[in-house]
């Protein structure tokens, strides 16, 4: 523990330096803007964000884009709650609560309520993702690649069942990006693969080109089709944020733990993510909590509750990815491809090659959570006001920044053209109701799955059932059969449904 | 059956059957991949073809659910059934969908891809910020130029001078304009 506290401390350091500084600040900016602009998402953002890292240190590109992924999860609060306009749906539950206090004339208030709830789930996930990191990690050294392929199939499992769209299209959707990450060459037997004697195929085809065609291209091109329809804003000049007191947030001590150890856990979950954790942490207040009977009326709980549990998805998120290398989300996809881009794969070994990035990453998330919340303390105003700007000019922009993320990957206008062909079946997949989430991380986890299953057939001569016979693929394996019932099971539960703020 | 439920029918299955054809398509081809494993062992064909095969299987439950009920209910996503209490405004509510608006956009983007090559980044991004912005609709015509001109700048500078994005520069003589921003000039 002291060598933990010694090395974050170490971390704490390094993070001050100018350099790093001035990543987290554009960092939390840009996500916290990105929140709430129309038309933009979290994720997107983060992948946006890519080529400007390839010239960077690595670790100040992890902080670059893990403060946009932190802030992403609060920027939206505000235009939810002033303007009952979800950035994301990560922000839907604030409707209830924090809309309906608004109406009631505080809108100050359940705007203090998200700050402090945000800032205390943040820290306390923060705290506990370094605490967990190294076990994990070290835990995960004892994998063979049985495990390794157990543990990604619980990952691509999670996302079918804990995403969105029905499974048969979220199972197409995978099984499309499965099969994108099968073209090039072989990693085993160094066999051509659906290459069609292009030799840029033959490189196979970076998920990049695919993340930035499916979440940004498609997105901009689903609103354009609507002719770009954003309402403009009014009330802005007033907006202000006031801080609950002490005693009315150590009165919610109880839920805040409850709901920052829920979102934590809830973000550890491949698939799962701050949206999951936003809306569980809702239910379990709205079904459990003191307050169960006045949820949806404008309560201090119900704006606390999926606010803490959402920004504290990200410290859960990122155990999964830094100890074990598997990313559980688009955002942490992104920040996957930032690491492998500057030649890091991160897993069990990176904890032990080199703690002082994976550190300096942890300390750099405690301070951008605290900045986090000055910035949405006393920028809230402008940073608001950005809403009025005409979305035609953002979304031009926006595909200007995709163009430049496929260019720079490759520096081959085929990446561009593929690239703009993700984006149609990206458009495709939302107009059908295709999750795109699972083509995304089957292309990200593809290889690693096959390569797993590959070396695991090969060393134990074809015997699948070894799998099912290690005690920990085969556990993980019971996990993936139950996360692949859990949407049949949740249609055959009635749940209550809480009262919107109307 | 009434011409109006063959129809639902149809087109419900409609997608099924594409990705079916998709599945027969890439699986010819999977067999085409040279193989090289040692007898008794998967071969690199075997992972694509499990992805095919799921693919297909999934399609053909679909199409034969679509053809038996094509209003059957489907077990959806978790977020999809937390979501389900408050869903945020569905594009097809939000207004009139445009197809000219969604084909101008890929046909610009398109456009893009391949002037780039001749006319080089500054002026292609300078050209397709413009374009975009008046085919969204926005009319403010200083906003609009200053804004692509400024854009196509800011970027240009930053990837080609700052971050060493080897972005293409175009053919003579639009190429000036990319060695003036780099400084060749």
């Amino acid at each position: 523990m002291l060598d933990t506290l010694s090395q974050l401390g170490a971390g704490f350091i390094a993070c001050l330096s100018p350099v790093h500084m001035l990543m987290l600040f554009v960092g939390l900016l840009v996500g916290l803007l990105v929140g709430i602009l129309p038309g933009l998402t979290l994720v997107m953002g983060v992948v946006l964000f890519l080529p400007f890292t390839y010239q960077m240190e690595v670790t100040s590109a992890i902080i670059l884009l893990t403060a946009m992924y932190v802030s992403g999860t609060y920027g939206g609060a505000f235009t939810s709650i002033l303007f009952r306009i979800p950035g994301e749906p990560i922000h839907v539950p604030l409707l209830w609560d924090g809309y309906a206090m608004a109406k009631k004339g505080q809108p100050a208030k359940a705007l203090g309520w998200t700050l402090v709830a945000a800032l205390i789930g943040g820290l306390v996930s923060a705290a506990i993702m370094v605490v967990l990191t190294k076990p994990v990690a070290q835990f995960a050294l004892r994998f063979s690649s049985p495990e390794y392929f157990a543990i990604v199939l619980l990952g691509l499992a999670s996302v079918i069942s804990l995403g969105k769209g029905s499974l048969s299209s979220a199972l197409i959707s995978l099984s499309v990006g499965l099969l994108v990450a099968s073209v090039g060459t072989d990693a085993i037997y160094g066999s051509y693969r659906f290459t069609f004697e292009s030799p840029i195929l033959a490189d196979g085809i970076e998920f990049l080109v695919v993340m930035v065609g499916a979440y940004g291209v498609a997105e901009v091109l689903a609103r354009l089709e609507l002719g770009f329809t954003s309402a403009p804003l009014q009330g802005v000049s007033d907006t202000r944020t006031q801080l609950p007191s002490l005693k009315e947030i150590s009165g919610l001590k109880g839920m805040l733990l409850r709901s920052t150890l829920l979102g934590h856990v809830v973000g550890i979950i491949p698939g799962a993510g701050a949206t999951i954790a936003s809306f569980v942490s809702y239910g379990v207040e709205s079904q459990f909590g003191r307050q169960r009977g006045r949820m949806g009326s404008g309560v201090p709980e119900g704006i606390v509750a999926p606010q803490c549990a959402a920004t504290a998805s990200v410290g859960g998120a990122l155990i999964p990815l830094l100890a074990l290398g598997i990313p559980g989300s688009g955002a942490t996809a992104a920040i996957l491809g930032a690491f492998m881009l500057h030649g890091v794969q991160p897993g069990p070994q990176v904890m032990m090659t080199s703690p002082a990035m994976v550190y300096t990453i942890f300390a750099s998330l405690f301070v951008g959570i605290v900045f986090m919340c000055v910035l949405g303390y006393f920028a809230i105003r402008p940073l608001v006001k950005i809403m009025d700007f005409p979305e035609a000019v953002v979304s031009s922009f926006v595909m200007v920044f995709c163009f430049i993320g496929a260019l720079s990957i490759r520096s081959n206008v085929t990446d561009l053209w593929l690239m703009l062909g993700f984006g149609v079946v990206g458009y495709l997949f939302e107009r059908m109701r295709f999750p795109i989430a699972p083509m995304v991380l089957g292309v990200i986890l593809g290889p690693l799955a096959e390569e797993a299953f590959m070396n695991s057939m090969i060393s134990f001569q074809n015997d699948w059932t070894v799998f099912f016979t290690r005690p920990i693929s085969g556990s993980v394996l019971v996990l993936v059969a139950l996360t692949l019932l859990l949407p049949v099971i949740g249609t055959l539960i009635p749940r209550r449904r809480a009262a919107p703020a109307e | 059956m009434t011409a109006l439920a063959m129809k639902s029918r149809v087109s419900a299955g409609l997608p099924y059957v594409l990705l079916l054809v998709v599945s027969a398509v890439l699986w010819y081809y999977a067999n085409h991949i040279d193989v090289a494993a040692r007898p008794g062992q998967l071969g690199p064909d075997f992972w694509p073809k499990l992805a095919i095969g799921l693919m297909a299987i999934v399609s053909l439950i679909e199409l034969a659910r679509a053809v038996v009920s094509p209003n059957h209910k489907e077990a959806h996503g978790i977020t999809d059934q937390l979501e389900s209490a408050e869903p945020l405004a569905d594009a097809d509510e939000q207004g009139d969908r445009s197809l000219p608006l969604l084909l101008g956009g890929m046909a610009m983007s398109g456009g893009y891809a391949l002037s780039l090559g001749i006319i080089g980044f500054p002026l292609a991004t300078f050209l397709f910020l413009a374009g975009f912005m008046y085919l969204g609709r926005f009319r403010r015509h200083t906003m609009i130029w200053t804004s692509s001109f400024i854009g196509a700048a800011v970027f240009s500078v930053l990837f080609l001078k700052v971050v060493y994005v080897s972005l293409p520069r175009g053919i003579a003589p639009f190429d000036t304009i990319t060695d003036l921003i780099v400084g060749l000039h």
